[in-house]
């Protein structure tokens, strides 16, 4: 009953405040208790809340003055709370009321009798107007005020101090409370928002200030309480049903809010809830003292920050336990031990006061949202909350600024909309997520799938605007000229001087990639310079095989398949594509409009870019649409019989020769390779036991490839993207030749893009290892230069215009000797540093030799240990350079050695011009075995060097014998 | 301080216009957060929902906007980059005393938005140009 006294207290206050408005509102309130009404009370509160703020002192202690008198007055006579009550008479809610006043004095006892019925009695409050007696909550209200006058007051003044913390006094609050009851009618109208009758209205406020006030008498606990706001909030039949009874106010909602609309479900919805926080509030407040109710879905949160948003506080909370309740079960909220922000509105908050260190529970139904970019999860409809520990309670109650301990939050920027105002912007989201990249790939973002689109939407300065997605089926580099600082565009392409000139000397490389879209279409894309040759093998390994997205390229020229011949070998090897193409007139859905392949494209483009051109997908496996090297053996591919075209094997190296008095890298450079394919017998099907490959300037040569070419080891190589020519190997541009290796652990250089496992490399042929010694062709009339074949004839003939001998130094083999002054006969090595008392006598002959081919000149250029071996050795010491005699010579059976082919004339007789090798594979055998038993003990070899002619120190010719 | 009301709004939106696509429904428990979020704005907004009170015209420039029939007939223009909106409440309460986040108008707008009952109406580059200015008297 305080509290309805306390309602019409203020009402009647606001009559003296604002003449101005009695009239309208009461008007108003009689007829037309619209929102609007309420709102311009609202509007006259917030102006006088304003004018507060502004107005002198004075003035608010003298209205304020008079408010508390009338106070008192009302608490104290019931009497005249009846007549009030009765004097408004707006309808029969007030007789029932004061009629249930009357039955007060039963109340005490029936208090107790009446609680099973409990649960329904929050609806009764709200809907008092059905006059179920039994239900009327007044019986606790006015043994409340039995019990003592003071409580009124005391609740009175608590009320205040809990919404403005302000611990004056109830006789030094007169500035406050007009305030304060208008600020919570205000707030209490302002939430309201609605058509309901006044009469509605004035009801639930009167529970709502009559819950806040009349707290600590009442003695029921507030899981009684508790649960009674559940069953409020979750019987929506009940309600409503009871609503309807009334005719007036379901005519006014009728005609407020559209049947059956958003609107009017969420009003009932928050008159339900309203009633059933109201009585929470109440109850909690008058339970604070006791022991706090155990119930599951009960948050246990200690506050860690707030801060003011728009009117709403925001705690950033942590779940806790609380103390003294270690048994606290299956509660999964606090295992979680997560931080959570909570929200209160405005009421809560201000009821609340929530400030760190405290201890706050927030019972069900709150809600939880998930806000994407939030760690943490968001909890709303917080009005069942309490604070169970204030850790500032001191410092609340004396400082008058203490509610204000929450920081202010900025208003937002207007200018951040929150999602949704631009039209489409779903549909977009939609739409981009159909852009479907190979049927594999789960990038969704738009990408243009074509090259010939993004290449004809050409943007500004020849540059591709368009990102576009396509898979790398290639990466290789290529030499740059030493002389083209010009830009690669103005170039036009670096393989021009390729065959040109091999001016690619000192090794810059630029890396290259060759691409293709789901369309089939294939692009050579020029990126960065190489730091570093070796660099490649990195790129090979992250791109190929990938999807990946090209961007920030630039168009530097269109190609057909006759000017880049090298490039559509390449291309031709991959064609027809592995997977089925998507048509570029249906660029929707490629599952079911796909095309044949068609013969190869004739034409292409070449792109350039940087680095950063390329971006791989997430996706670490390769795509579908890549076609990787297939292994061929040697043998399979030289009995093809296609003409030209791309081939990639395992060989071993035989021989190395540079045409070129270069090294090797720098020019062009032969090898001799073959394979365990090759060597083995197949009569059936005869072939060559090794074959040539000329690794073209254009072709890049890794610093580990340039190691091990040069070494003396034998090496396995792998080689990728030859080109197969006339029956000759050609390793050219794009062709990438790596050390092989079978150790799948082994280092980078061993196929390093598709490293396969241990068992499967050595299940391939090429695993295979070769037979020892190795096996070469013998000679024929049919021998091409450039290979090996094992030779084996006798001697006819000498040739001593090119037959000469050197000293060397015996140490170190070193042909650069310096003369000693003093003796004639005496030596200095230059390279070891020694006095090269007898030195080596080292001898150039070319021999002619008659074997198994008849008609056929054979002039052969020997090996050292194959010299020795014919001269007399014992003849060479003694004689000390004096000369051999040819006689010696003649008539000496040579071989079979092996033997490399330098030249082959046809006409007008078969001539053919060789060197004796020593192969590879075989070195170290020899030095070992001593396979020639003739040879002398003291030679050494200087295979390693170029076996090119060597200017002689001193010249010794064969002598004639006299 | 970060302010984290227009995410929770945003997050809001996304929800409603979710659930909305899957049951053509708002459930209650959005409702209710919704009133949480914005008071008494909710209620408003929902029934100017209801009324199908917004309606989204644009012109053939492009250019596009946001009006709103409010309760007594008049009508508000609120814009797609920014919260803005001629009521006297948007003065009042966002602007003025930051209570709120929106008015019931933005607020109508967002939640048909989210429901997709937004109208359509077309108007001339010149019709366009007097709504945006506020020189029009409509």
């Amino acid at each position: 009953m305080s509290a309805r006294k306390r309602k019409r207290c203020s009402k009647d206050i606001k009559c003296v405040f604002f003449p101005d408005d009695v009239n309208n509102r009461f008007l108003k309130a009689d007829r037309e208790p619209s929102s609007r009404s309420c709102v311009s009370s609202a509007k006259s509160w917030q102006n006088c809340g304003d004018s507060f703020l502004e107005s002198p002192l004075i003035k608010n202690l003298k209205s304020s003055g008079r408010k508390l008198s009338h106070i008192r007055q009302l608490t104290q006579s019931k009497s005249l709370v009846q007549t009030s009550a009765i004097h408004r008479n707006e309808d029969a809610v007030n007789i029932a009321w004061s009629s249930s006043d009357s039955e007060q004095p039963d109340d005490e006892t029936q208090n107790q009798q009446q609680r099973p019925k409990r649960p329904a009695r929050p609806t009764a409050l709200s809907q008092y107007h059905t006059r179920e007696k039994d239900d009327l909550p007044v019986i606790d209200t006015d043994s409340d005020l039995d019990e003592s006058e003071e409580d009124a007051e005391k609740d009175c003044g608590q009320q205040i101090s809990d919404c403005e913390s302000d611990d004056e006094k109830p006789e030094t609050l007169p500035q406050n409370s007009p305030e304060n009851v208008k600020e919570q009618e205000i707030s209490d109208y302002m939430s309201d928002g609605e058509t309901v009758t006044c009469t509605a209205n004035s009801s639930r406020l009167d529970c709502e200030s009559f819950l806040l006030q009349s707290g600590e008498s009442s003695r029921r606990s507030v899981s009684d309480w508790v649960r009674s706001a559940q069953v409020m909030l979750q019987t929506p039949k009940k309600p409503l049903e009871r609503q309807s009874k009334t005719p007036e106010d379901s005519a006014k909602k009728k005609r407020k809010f559209q049947s059956g609309g958003l609107a009017e479900r969420l009003n009932r919805l928050q008159s339900r809830q309203r009633s059933a926080v109201s009585f929470w509030r109440h109850q909690s407040i008058s339970e604070t003292s006791t022991a706090t109710v155990d119930r599951p879905g009960k948050l246990v949160l200690e506050v860690l920050e707030v801060q003011e948003e728009c009117s709403m506080q925001l705690a950033l909370c942590e779940h806790q336990r609380p103390p003294g309740e270690g048994h606290q079960h299956s509660d999964p909220l606090s295992e979680e031990s997560a931080r959570v922000l909570v929200l209160f509105n405005r009421e809560t908050a201000a009821q609340l006061i929530p400030a760190p260190r405290d201890i706050i529970h927030i019972y069900p139904p709150w809600q939880s949202l998930s806000t994407e970019g939030f760690s943490c999860d968001i909890i709303l409809n917080t009005y069942f909350s309490q604070k169970v520990y204030s850790a500032s309670k001191l410092a609340v109650t004396s400082t008058p600024g203490g509610v204000l301990s929450a920081g202010r939050c900025r208003p937002y920027s207007l200018c951040k909309t929150f999602g949704l105002l631009e039209v489409g912007g779903l549909t977009e989201e939609s739409s981009a997520a159909q852009v479907d990249t190979f049927g594999s790939s789960g990038v969704l973002t738009r990408h243009c799938p074509s090259l010939l689109e993004a290449i004809e939407a050409l943007g500004q300065a020849g540059s591709v605007g368009q990102d576009v997605e396509v898979v790398v089926q290639r990466v290789y580099s290529v030499p740059v000229p030493e002389s083209s600082s010009v830009s690669i565009l103005k170039s036009k392409g670096p393989f021009r001087s390729s065959s040109a000139a091999p001016s690619a000397e000192k090794g810059r490389t630029r890396l290259c990639v060759l691409v293709q879209d789901s369309y089939g279409m294939f692009s050579e894309v020029q990126l960065h310079l190489l730091p570093c040759k070796d660099d490649l093998h990195q790129y090979i390994h992250m791109w190929e095989g990938r999807t990946c997205v090209l961007r920030g390229i630039k168009v530097v020229q269109r190609v057909t398949r006759e000017r880049r011949c090298r490039l559509f070998s390449l291309i031709d090897s991959l064609w027809p594509p592995v997977m089925p193409l998507k048509d570029p007139g249906n660029t929707s859905n490629m599952s079911t409009e796909c095309r044949p392949a068609g013969p190869a494209p004739s034409f292409c483009y070449l792109l350039s870019g940087q680095e950063s051109s390329v971006e791989p997908s997430e996706e670490k496996t390769a795509s579908p649409v890549y076609l990787p090297h297939t292994r061929q053996t040697l043998r399979d591919i030289l009995q093809s019989g296609i003409k030209s075209r791309r081939c990639s094997f395992v060989a071993t190296v035989l021989y190395k020769r540079t045409l070129q008095s270069s090294d090797v890298g720098q020019g062009e450079v032969w090898l001799v390779l073959t394979d365990p394919s090759l060597q083995e017998e197949q009569p059936e099907r005869p072939c060559r036991r090794s074959v040539a490959l000329c690794v073209n300037t254009s072709c890049v040569l890794t610093s580990s490839v340039l190691r091990a070419l040069n070494s003396p080891a034998a090496c396995r190589m792998s080689f990728r993207d030859a080109i197969v020519e006339h029956g000759v190997l050609l390793c050219a541009e794009m062709s990438v030749v790596e050390i092989y290796s079978v150790d799948p652990k082994g280092n980078l250089e061993s196929s390093s893009a598709r490293p396969e496992s241990l068992s499967q490399s050595l299940s391939e042929p090429w695993a295979k290892t070769l037979p020892q010694p190795v096996r070469l062709d013998p000679l024929s009339p049919e021998i091409t230069p450039n290979s090996l074949c094992s030779l084996s004839g006798v001697i006819v003939g000498v040739d001593e215009s090119t037959a000469y001998s050197w000293p060397a130094c015996n140490h170190c083999g070193s042909d650069n000797l310096e003369k000693s002054s003093e003796t004639h006969q005496n030596f200095h090595c230059v390279s070891c540093k020694a006095v090269v008392d007898k030195p080596d006598m080292k001898i150039q002959l070319e021999v002619l030799l008659s074997s198994s081919l008849s008609n056929c000149t054979l002039k052969v250029k020997l090996q050292q240990n194959t010299i020795m071996s014919i001269l007399n050795s014992a003849a060479l010491e003694g004689t000390e350079c004096l000369g051999y005699d040819v006689e010696n010579v003649l008539g000496k059976e040579v071989g079979p050695i092996a033997a490399f082919v330098r030249v082959v004339t046809r006409k007008p007789a078969l001539w053919i011009g060789l060197e004796e090798i020593c192969l590879w594979g075989d070195r170290q055998d020899k030095s070992a075995n001593d396979i020639n038993p003739r040879a002398s003990a003291g030679s050494t070899d200087l295979h390693t060097r170029p076996c090119s002619a060597q200017p002689p120190v001193s010249s010794a010719p064969l002598r004639r014998p006299p | 301080m970060y302010s984290f009301l227009p995410a929770v709004a945003e997050q809001l939106f996304k929800d409603i216009q979710k659930t909305y696509q899957e049951t053509s429904q708002i459930p209650d428990d959005l409702l209710l957060a919704l009133k949480f979020v914005f008071g008494s704005c909710a209620l408003q907004a929902l029934d100017l929902v209801d009324q199908r009170s917004v309606t989204c015209v644009s012109s053939p420039s492009g250019r596009k906007a946001f009006q709103v029939m409010g309760g007594s007939g008049r009508l508000y223009t609120c814009f797609m980059s920014c919260h803005f909106c001629p009521c006297p409440a948007f003065a009042h309460t966002v602007l003025r005393r930051n209570e709120g986040p929106l008015c019931k108008h933005i607020l109508a707008v967002y939640l048909c938005q989210a429901m997709g009952v937004t109208q359509q109406e077309s108007v001339s580059d010149q019709q366009m140009s007097m709504l945006l200015s506020g020189t029009e008297i409509l």
